[in-house]
């Protein structure tokens, strides 16, 4: 109760009169200590985001709403704003702008994950088709494709004999992660999938990928991916950012579960929590970076 | 339902209830879980292993467990059987195609020893699409009206918009309270 209290009068009185006296004593407002003070990444982006987020000026709270043309008109008036010249703190203008394209970048990525999520698999969709077929390709090289509803779907991991009714959920979403994974690291996805149909410690290749996708997807949502993002993208990230990421978490997950050489696929979701778990204590560290240490080809 | 099992259950404060949901993949169990628990049902992907998951309703402790139903699982269920109050069968109305295997699927069950004395509800699922199945056109395919070795009924509902869950789980509770519960 008494943290409530605190934390109350701390952002809406202190914080304020605090942030006006050290502006008194040092010359420079918070965003100007904050670029300055640490390292690009996700701790300066995150604290600028902050600064920004609880701000009383309408200038400042609106540059997180901009667009990515306004982006720099919303620097010059937050300069304007704050009082700060150009030639007093020269890197100031480049490293906000920055911050802002990865603060607004993310909330546009998103916006384009969630499109594609809600856009269901359909078969009279002939791009969706050929995205299907292309995953059996890459996946399978040399066996033929006997028919488009066929029981050989069951070998690289969907449910029956026609893999749309298993995209549910995260839509296309869920088949580009699949495709882009085969396509980018086309021996990494044939690993894992030997692994996935290891006759003991198997798992369904193509609907464990799904589950990844939601994972990755509610993580984006939450807000977790924020650090990575922050951290290894300098400027807005994009949909091609979101799929690496993916390839991150279906090849870390294949190592996992060999390693954890679960009883059965029955354990599934015991050991998708316990990775889930692992993958949000890295974002908890500030100079986090899920990117897949394989070189792509 | 033995008698000691009788005797546990009377013990209990608590009136715990348990559900198995089973049926095809794509049928939509974990939609029907998550929609009765008040969850979102949007961002469902397939089920690996099971779900389960406990609510109080109209003073039942109800554990509910949801089975993923694709074809390499099934042989799974047997490890869910053990003390099973009620089963849950859900049918994909609108999934023509694989109705027999439905019914051989549920005819198999039903001569588990181990399901003997449950209740079955048969929810007819997705009702809110155009292709759908009534509940009628499927009590009929499934040969449910031949079922003499259990109580059950038939249900048509929509885990989406969430109609007839409560009626559907309402009348198993009851069927099931009025077969192991003494009123005290």
């Amino acid at each position: 109760m008494f943290g409530y209290i605190w934390q109350y009068v701390y952002t809406f009185y202190l914080r304020y009169w605090l942030k006006w006296l050290i502006r008194q004593v040092t010359g420079t407002c918070e965003l100007q200590r904050i670029c300055s003070g640490y390292k690009a990444g996700a701790l300066r982006t995150a604290k600028a985001e902050y600064s920004l987020q609880s701000s009383k000026n309408k200038v400042l709270r609106g540059a997180l709403e901009a667009k990515k043309s306004n982006l720099e008109q919303c620097v010059d008036q937050i300069m304007k704003e704050k009082n700060v010249k150009l030639q007093k703190d020269p890197l100031f203008k480049g490293n906000l702008q920055i911050c802002l394209l990865q603060i607004t970048g993310y909330r546009s990525l998103y916006v384009s994950v969630e499109d594609l999520r809600k856009e269901p698999f359909s078969s009279e969709n002939p791009e969706h088709e050929t995205m299907l077929l292309k995953l059996w390709d890459l996946l399978m090289p040399s066996v033929k494709l006997e028919s488009r509803v066929t029981k050989q779907w069951g070998d690289i991991g969907f449910q029956g004999d026609d893999p749309k009714t298993d995209f549910r959920g995260m839509g296309l979403l869920g088949l580009i992660n699949l495709v882009f994974f085969s396509e980018n690291y086309t021996k990494e996805a044939r690993q894992a999938l030997s692994h996935a149909n290891h006759p003991k410690l198997g798992y369904s290749y193509a609907i464990v990928g799904i589950n990844l996708t939601e994972m990755a997807y509610s993580l984006l949502k939450s807000g977790a991916l924020k650090p990575h993002f922050y951290n290894t993208v300098q400027g807005p990230p994009e949909l091609r950012h979101f799929h690496q990421l993916y390839c991150f978490l279906a090849y870390e997950f294949d190592k996992f579960w060999v390693a954890e050489e679960p009883e059965s696929i029955m354990h599934f979701n015991q050991y998708r929590e316990k990775f889930h778990d692992s993958v949000k204590a890295h974002l908890q560290e500030p100079d986090v970076d899920l990117t897949l240490a394989v070189s792509s080809h | 339902m033995g008698l000691m099992t009788i005797l546990k259950k009377m013990k209990q404060k608590e009136r715990e209830v348990r559900l198995l949901m089973l049926g095809l993949d794509n049928a939509g169990k974990t939609t029907i879980l998550k929609k009765f628990n008040g969850e979102d049902v949007s961002t469902i992907s397939p089920t690996l292993g099971f779900n389960i998951k406990t609510l109080e309703h109209r003073g039942f402790k109800l554990n509910i467990w949801d089975v993923g139903g694709q074809k390499s699982l099934r042989s799974y269920w047997r490890n869910y059987f053990e003390s099973t109050d009620g089963l849950v069968w859900v049918v994909d109305s609108a999934d023509r195609l694989r109705l027999d295997d439905c019914k051989q699927e549920l005819r198999t069950l039903l001569l588990e020893e181990r399901l003997a004395g449950a209740t079955l509800l048969v929810f007819t699922n997705k009702q809110d699409l155009p292709g759908a199945l009534s509940k009628e056109a499927i009590r009929e395919a499934l040969a449910l009206d031949e079922i003499k070795t259990h109580h059950w009924c038939v249900i048509g509902c929509s885990a989406i918009t969430g109609e007839n869950l409560l009626a559907g789980v309402d009348w198993l509770v009851d069927d099931i309270a009025a077969r192991i519960f003494t009123k005290d």
